[in-house]
């Protein structure tokens, strides 16, 4: 994770970002801290990278790329206004000892935002942010299946959105950001979907960071938290309001370092570390 | 491209456009190839599935050769372009190639001839995105690699053009799926449409762009003073609602004309009576303002005290004026050669992010040609062929209002002051 030291909204890239909306810097520093101290307690290991100046949204470190065991593969970002960014991931992970694979520059995409696993393979959204051609690159880095889901939502931008893994056979799912296709994908994945409804998709409920049996989400519904607990998960609610000024929640925070996507679907759930 | 123009035999004997294309990646297990092969048939082309590999493992991938063809040519441009998303790629697209001009003022034989839409160019691998998209120029490579556009007369010999059409990426117009504040701008020109709430849109589109620093441009005709909105417009300026002008010698002239002496072509703007004499007024107006040596030293003088070119001065707004060939006088502000306006107006449009376009052909088309398709433009004229004309000219981003100028501007005046307010 990465403080909000720099954390504005100074440009508009997505549909919730409106820089006539002033963000509440002492909020916003105070929200993250309780994430962070929520996700130590539900037992993951917190890693920091510092902010940088002028990179407003190096907070959201789901974005940096994908992690495979010791193995990092740094996003391209769309839009000029991030791609200072990958420098800072660069150095980070170069530091930390990760080998670092890149993708071919021409193909735009944008790290765990827009690529989760789920049962052995890996879901990747494109359309606003990554580009498609980008996901066979991405396949070849890491060694692992992708399957492509088409995001048609602008205000869902990214796939981690719409799309949160829960265990082998479950997960939440907002269909209604994918194509047919890409719902049709996902539903032959997934064993046992939730599916979100258009209020608690629009909450960011998807945006969820499950740390062993704890689900910290920045949003819950009633019956959606009762399902989850019938499945034998707390939930946490941890709000980031000042963060969805810029169209991130809890898991745009994170980054799960200890992911190894070539190994079986079992042992792929996001867990402990978390950057 | 390897398209062939090989005979392609259809039911009708005819050949059709076609072209061979390539998509790979897990595009079975993420049904891509399905939703491909049926955007294809939805477009009412057709494919031929050349070959296909399909990966043995999970982690394999499948290559898909598909020979795509369609009625027309552009039809299958239009369906290529939308295919792009899916990663369907021409075979043999890499690199845009380039040509050195040899000459000044001429693109080499195969030169690119460019679009209004946001392009992007493939220099070693890498796509450069096209800083100052504008309609029918060539694109030339200057150090960096930065690619921009460059109409015909400004080539120098020497220059780098990109030719053929390899390596060149157009985007598609973006079409907003979700009540976004441009949806009404989907349907295209109509004189049927409740006028006050596009009036009050387009006043509140103008306020967004402005707020998000975007600077707005105003191209006017002469029935903007005839119809007596000159006050309004002027009235625009002094809000500062306005950011640049572009307008021909008539509309000058009659907005000092009418501000001088009161009359629009010897028309009183107030009571609507012809004036002795009235038929000279302008051209005694254009001769003082000749005399004076532009429309700023006139203003400096005390002869112009008022309307929309007083307040351009005043508030240091700039404007272009373009000449043609039935100008009075003209004014000395004019510029006399027409190459020379439009390079004039092309300086001013970067940044403008709303367009204007009120009650004038030859300035609103020259303008189009200019602008970028993102920029947000309306096309006011009691004519609807102008608006027509204008997207028969490439400018399809402009919406069409087809309502009397000064009706308009009277609304929109007032809905921007109860903004402001």
């Amino acid at each position: 994770m990465s403080p909000p030291e720099a954390f504005d909204v100074v440009y508009e890239i997505n549909p919730w970002m409106h820089r006539t909306i002033a963000v509440d810097h002492d909020l916003a520093a105070a929200q993250w801290r309780t994430l962070v101290a929520t996700l130590e307690e539900a037992g993951a290991e917190v890693v920091l990278q510092p902010a940088a100046e002028k990179l407003p949204d190096l907070v959201f470190t789901a974005n940096a790329g994908v992690v495979s065991g010791n193995r990092f593969v740094p996003a391209n970002f769309r839009h000029p206004e991030r791609q200072g960014e990958t420098a800072e991931d660069l150095a980070w992970f170069a530091a930390h000892g990760f080998e670092i694979v890149r993708l071919p520059p021409a193909l735009y995409h944008e790290g765990a935002g827009d690529a989760l696993p789920f049962g052995g393979v890996l879901l990747s959204g494109y359309r606003f942010r990554s580009d498609i051609a980008s996901h066979a690159a991405l396949a070849a880095a890491l060694e692992v299946p992708v399957r492509s889901v088409e995001l048609v939502d602008e205000r869902l931008y990214h796939f981690d959105l719409t799309f949160c893994p829960l265990d082998d056979r479950r997960a939440l799912v907002a269909p209604i950001g994918w194509d047919r296709y890409g719902a049709r994908v996902v539903e032959a994945l997934v064993a046992e979907p939730f599916v979100l409804d258009t209020e608690e998709t629009f909450a960011f409920c998807a945006n969820s960071v499950v740390v062993g049996s704890t689900i910290v989400m920045p949003s819950c519904s009633v019956r959606l938290g009762r399902q989850l607990e019938a499945w034998g998960f707390e939930v946490v609610v941890c709000p980031v309001g000042e963060f969805l000024k810029a169209g991130g929640g809890c898991r745009c925070l994170t980054l799960a370092l200890d992911l190894s996507l070539a190994r079986s679907a079992g042992e792929q759930r996001a867990t402990a570390a978390v950057r | 491209m390897t398209r062939s123009r090989a005979q392609y035999p259809t039911a009708s004997g005819t050949e059709r456009p076609h072209e061979v294309v390539t998509l790979e990646g897990h595009i079975v297990d993420s049904l891509t190839l399905a939703k491909v092969l049926d955007r294809i048939l939805a477009f009412g082309a057709d494919y031929e599935l050349r070959t296909i590999a399909v990966g043995r493992t999970n982690l394999d991938e499948t290559i898909a050769e598909l020979e795509v063809s369609a009625p027309d040519e552009a039809t299958l441009a239009h369906l290529l372009e939308e295919l792009q998303a899916y990663g369907v790629n021409r075979v043999g697209t890499g690199d845009a190639h380039v040509t050195v001009a040899d000459r000044d003022g001429v693109f080499p034989l195969d030169f690119y001839s460019t679009t209004n839409l946001p392009t992007s160019i493939s220099i070693d691998g890498r796509w450069h995105v096209v800083g100052n998209p504008e309609m029918d120029c060539g694109l030339v490579m200057r150090e960096g690699p930065m690619v921009e556009t460059v109409p015909m007369h400004r080539v120098r010999a020497g220059d780098r053009i990109v030719v053929g059409s390899d390596g060149i990426r157009v985007a598609t117009p973006e079409r907003p799926r979700h009540g976004l504040p441009f949806e009404f701008m989907d349907s295209e020109v109509s004189s049927e449409k409740p006028k006050g709430i596009l009036v009050a849109r387009v006043a509140r589109q103008i306020a967004n762009r402005k707020a998000a620093g975007d600077r707005v441009l105003l191209v006017c005709g002469p029935a903007v003073v005839h119809t007596g909105a000159g006050p309004d417009v002027a009235q625009l300026v002094r809000d500062g609602w306005v950011d640049v002008l572009f307008a021909g010698n008539g509309f000058a002239t009659h907005d000092l004309e009418s501000n001088v002496l009161g009359t629009s072509l010897g028309i009183s703007v107030g009571s609507g009576a012809p004036s002795a004499g009235g038929h000279a007024n302008h051209l005694r107006v254009i001769n003082e303002i000749r005399r004076c040596g532009s429309i700023a030293a006139a203003v400096d003088a005390g002869y112009v005290t008022g309307g929309v070119m007083y307040e351009c001065v005043t508030r240091g707004v700039p404007f272009v004026l373009g000449g043609s060939v039935r100008d009075d006088g003209p004014l000395s502000d004019v510029y006399t050669d027409v190459v020379a306006a439009a390079d004039a107006m092309r300086a001013h449009v970067a940044g403008v992010g709303v367009c204007l376009m009120l009650a004038s052909t030859l300035h609103a088309i020259a303008t189009g040609n200019l602008l970028p398709s993102s920029v947000e433009t309306y096309c006011v004229d009691i004519n609807q062929a102008v608006a027509t004309k204008l997207a028969d000219r490439g400018s399809h981003q402009a919406l069409g209002i087809v309502t009397d100028v000064g009706l308009f501007l009277r609304d929109l005046t007032a809905d921007l002051g109860a903004l402001e307010r």
